[in-house]
């Protein structure tokens, strides 16, 4: 796309240390969303542990990745495509940060499973989350390739995310109208399912960004 | 060598280099000091002159001459036979030769001196007064010390019987010093005591007048076109060279120019001050181009290009820009060329402003002299009276040297505090 | 980006090409400067940009090896052609330097010169009024005014260059060219001629060359980067600087190569 190496070699390390960063913060949010879905259907209490403490990582890396911006823009006032790496990587960083405080959210709702519960309630459930991780993972691919091929299928996809999350509801809501025992379960697999979706528009904001990133013009529907 | 041996070795190669350097203004100013002490010693006495006192009645009756004398028969008055008559009532003698010596005391203008003095305050007729009449160049070199009175009679400009009238006349204080105004307002002379530099001063100043009239205006213009205006091609630097050259070349070739050209093509009056002034600005034409191009040069390309964005044509920006800028340098370089001009001997010389010139010129076509002619002339006299007389010339034209290099001094101050 | 008013386009460079002797300076330049508006030329040295700058008001006439052709034209009326009077021209076309260059004269004398010898004011109290009009126009009036007579280089840097604008605002210029105008200067000055060159766009057509990047962001509505002679880029300000078609135009200002 442009020429790798900047005169001024820090700026350009720089630059590279917030590509890195936001990398790092990807895999970790990453690990963090899958440890989560495991919290919730496989009640792994270890996975609960792991997550708290990832938690903290993202946190760390978002507070670095700030300093770092505001030191680019003050040293360097980036032009061009410096510029929106710059901003891209402020966007990103705040996006993933809220997409592992959704997922830690989901972890803590986890309460022990009801006997005789149904296969086909969590399915669709299962399936809202394997498909957000799968968006989360391509995003990060992304940024990393800095596609717009694979951020414009990211955001094509979110609308399986939505309708993902509906069949969830639909599923949860009509369990909940047959076996009102479990109340607390359900209400909190409703919110589950509603984290979820509003992870996967995290996600596609981030696909978003990296677009405008890659072409320097913001995505439009056709 | 380790790094103090060579500090100190550097610094005391520089404290060497350093007294040369004084050693060298030292010896410079010891010779310049030689110079000014010899000329001073021997020129300073020019300045005065001896003169005697004699009292004269000029009784109408004496004067031979009416109650109420008119301007025809004032001019009539024979004022030789009464001074001489009042001469001989000082000194009474019969003797034909010691009469002669006793006039011989007084300089040969003496009738003159009282006929002047007679013509200026004529409400003196019939009053005794007492007048300062100049003496003659060899009293006034006795008096001045310059004659020894120890050798025999033979060898001396005063005889025993002018010696023991100049001893009475000493006795009663009837000798004395005065302020030597001759030597400011007369022409040359035969007679030393009457002699000046009045016509040479003028003859200076007329030469130089004529030289800076025709020189300045040409170099200036000359030095601005061949600057600004002329093309860079080998034929501008062809005459680039010879204006060099010119400047270098010997100022009597100048004088056979003016010979050959201005006396025997042209035909102009010969030993005028215009013919000088005009032989002079060839020579110093040069010498302002010069100066005047390195000034013109040195105006930063800056201005130029400031005036001419504003709008100003080429000829605009230099004579509104340029030229004011380049002005202290084209100054000094005037003055100095025209200190150089007055000094010039050679050139003059060959268009014949050695000529023997009694009366003081009234403009540049009257033959005269000029300053250092003048040196030359009095250096070449036998007479003892022309040599203080050379001094004292020296003394001027070194003064008025110095006055102009301080005028192109202060006038380079004063332009360069103005413009920058 | 806001509304787009009806742009004329005041200057109009169409195939120009320079020569210094047998080295060409500038090859096939065409860009069209629109009126009103700041106009940057940006680029690393030596590329070409004082040079076309200095083709505008045919300063470059003064340099007898340098020889230009294609066509300049300044309201569609070509400054090239034989025949065109090169003094009205920089009357209309008005240049500030690099180096700050007041003539050596009193402040008062270096404004009024220009109007002097178009023969704009006659009287004295035209030339004063436009002495003060223009040092108004130049924010330098009130640091100014009660010492008129002092020389011009006994100002600050800063105020020398406003002295200078208000030298190149005196004959009523249409076009304004600044070569590096801030160069030289501290930087409070420059935000003060910034400031100024903002303001002064209102009633002239500014062209601006600058090393300084940002300074082209923050001045100009237009801009162009030229790189050895070529103008590889032209557009927008915003465009240039937030997203170049071309590489070349993107590894400058990046700071990737200069």
């Amino acid at each position: 796309m442009t020429k790798d190496t900047h005169i001024v070699k820090s700026y350009g390390e720089e630059l590279q240390f917030l590509n890195d960063s936001i990398i790092q913060m990807g895999s970790l949010t990453e690990s963090l969303l899958a440890d989560s879905m495991n919290a919730i259907t496989i009640l792994d209490k270890e996975a609960v542990d792991r997550i708290v403490q990832s938690d903290k990582k993202i946190n760390e890396y978002r507070a670095k990745i700030d300093t770092q911006i505001m030191t680019l823009l003050v040293k360097r006032a980036p032009m061009a495509i410096d510029l929106r790496i710059t901003i891209t990587a402020l966007r990103i960083s705040q996006d993933l940060e809220r997409i592992g405080d959704l997922a830690k959210g989901n972890a803590k709702k986890m309460l022990p499973l009801p006997q005789n519960l149904s296969e086909d309630l969590l399915k669709s459930l299962k399936r809202l989350g394997t498909l957000v991780e799968s968006q989360l993972n391509k995003s990060i691919d992304a940024y990393i390739k800095k596609s717009k091929d694979i951020a414009v299928e990211i955001i094509k996809l979110d609308s399986n995310v939505n309708e993902l999350t509906y069949l969830s509801i639909k599923e949860i809501l009509s369990f909940l109208s047959k076996d009102t025992k479990n109340l607390e379960y359900a209400t909190n697999l409703l919110f589950v399912a509603k984290n979820l979706e509003r992870a996967g528009d995290h996600i596609n904001r981030i696909a978003e960004n990296i677009y405008y990133l890659v072409e320097g013009d913001y995505y439009k529907k056709k | 060598m380790t790094k103090e041996q060579r500090l100190q070795k550097r610094y005391a190669s520089e404290k060497r280099f350093k007294s040369y350097g004084i050693i060298s203004i030292c010896l410079a100013l010891t010779f310049v000091g030689l110079l000014v002490f010899k000329v001073l010693s021997e020129g300073t006495s020019a300045f005065v002159k001896t003169s005697i006192q004699l009292e004269l009645n000029f009784d109408h009756k004496l004067l031979n001459t009416s109650k109420q004398p008119t301007q025809e028969e004032i001019e009539d008055i024979d004022f030789y036979d009464f001074t001489l008559q009042h001469i001989l009532k000082v000194f009474p003698t019969s003797n034909r030769d010691e009469e002669k010596q006793l006039i011989k005391l007084f300089t040969s203008d003496f009738e003159f001196e009282v006929k002047k003095y007679f013509k200026a305050n004529p409400d003196i007729l019939n009053k005794v007064i007492t007048l300062n009449i100049t003496a003659s160049s060899d009293l006034d070199q006795l008096h001045k010390g310059n004659y020894q009175r120890d050798i025999p009679e033979n060898r001396r400009k005063i005889s025993n019987f002018q010696l023991k009238i100049y001893d009475q006349l000493l006795e009663k204080k009837k000798i004395n010093k005065v302020f030597n105004n001759y030597f400011f307002t007369n022409g040359d002379s035969r007679n030393p005591e009457i002699a000046g530099i009045g016509g040479a001063m003028l003859g200076s100043f007329f030469s130089i007048l004529v030289c800076l009239i025709i020189a300045f205006p040409i170099a200036l213009l000359a030095a601005v076109y061949l600057e600004e205006f002329a093309p860079k091609n080998k034929f501008t630097d062809f005459i680039e060279i010879n204006i060099n050259n010119l400047a270098a070349v010997p100022s009597i070739v100048f004088g056979l120019l003016g010979l050959g050209i201005l006396l025997n093509v042209f035909e102009l009056p010969r030993s005028t001050s215009l013919v000088g002034g005009i032989t002079l600005a060839l020579m110093t034409l040069p010498r302002i181009i010069i100066p005047c191009r390195a000034s013109l040069k040195a105006v930063p390309p800056s201005i130029r290009e400031a005036a001419l964005a504003v709008g100003a044509s080429k000829v605009q920006s230099v004579i509104h820009h340029v030229v004011p800028l380049a002005m202290p340098g084209t100054l000094s370089g005037t003055i100095i060329g025209l200190a150089q001009a007055l000094g010039e001997t050679a050139p003059l010389l060959l268009i014949g402003m050695v000529a023997f010139v009694v009366q003081v010129p009234g403009s540049p076509l009257d033959p005269s002299a000029s300053l250092p002619i003048q040196v030359y002339l009095w250096s070449e006299s036998a007479e003892r009276g022309f040599v203080e007389k050379t001094s004292a010339t020296i003394m001027v034209l070194l003064g008025f040297l110095i006055i102009m290099n301080s005028i192109a001094v202060y006038a380079r101050q004063k332009f360069e505090k103005k413009w920058i | 980006m806001d509304l787009m008013t009806d742009t004329k386009i005041k200057i109009s460079a169409n195939h120009l090409n320079v020569f210094y002797g047998q080295k060409q300076a500038l090859f096939d330049i065409s860009l069209d400067i629109n009126q009103n508006e700041v106009t940057a030329l940006i680029g690393p040295s030596g590329c070409g940009k004082s040079t076309f700058i200095r083709c505008i008001n045919r300063m470059n006439d003064v340099i007898d090896i340098c020889r230009v052709e294609g066509e300049i034209k300044i309201d569609k009326k070509n400054i090239y052609e034989p025949g065109i009077d090169i003094v009205s021209l920089r009357e209309k076309v008005g240049m500030v330097f690099q180096k700050p260059n007041p003539f050596p004269k009193s402040i008062y004398d270096n404004v009024c010169y220009g109007p002097k010898i178009h023969g704009i004011a006659e009287t004295k109290d035209d030339l004063d009024a436009i002495v003060e009009n223009s040092l108004k126009k130049a924010a330098l009036w009130n640091e100014v005014k009660d010492r008129l007579q002092e020389p011009g280089t006994s100002l600050s840097g800063g105020q020398q260059q406003r002295l200078c604008i208000a030298r190149a605002i005196s004959v009523n210029p249409e076009v304004i060219l600044m070569d590096e105008p801030c160069s030289a200067l501290d930087p409070v000055a420059t935000a003060k001629i910034e400031e100024l060159i903002d303001e002064l766009k209102q009633s002239f057509t500014i062209v601006i060359v600058t090393h300084s990047m940002s300074q082209a962001v923050r001045v100009s509505q237009k801009t162009g980067f030229f790189h050895l002679g070529k103008l590889i880029e032209v557009g927008t300000t915003e465009k240039i600087f937030k997203n170049p078609t071309n590489n070349m135009t993107q590894d400058y200002i990046t700071g990737r190569f200069g």
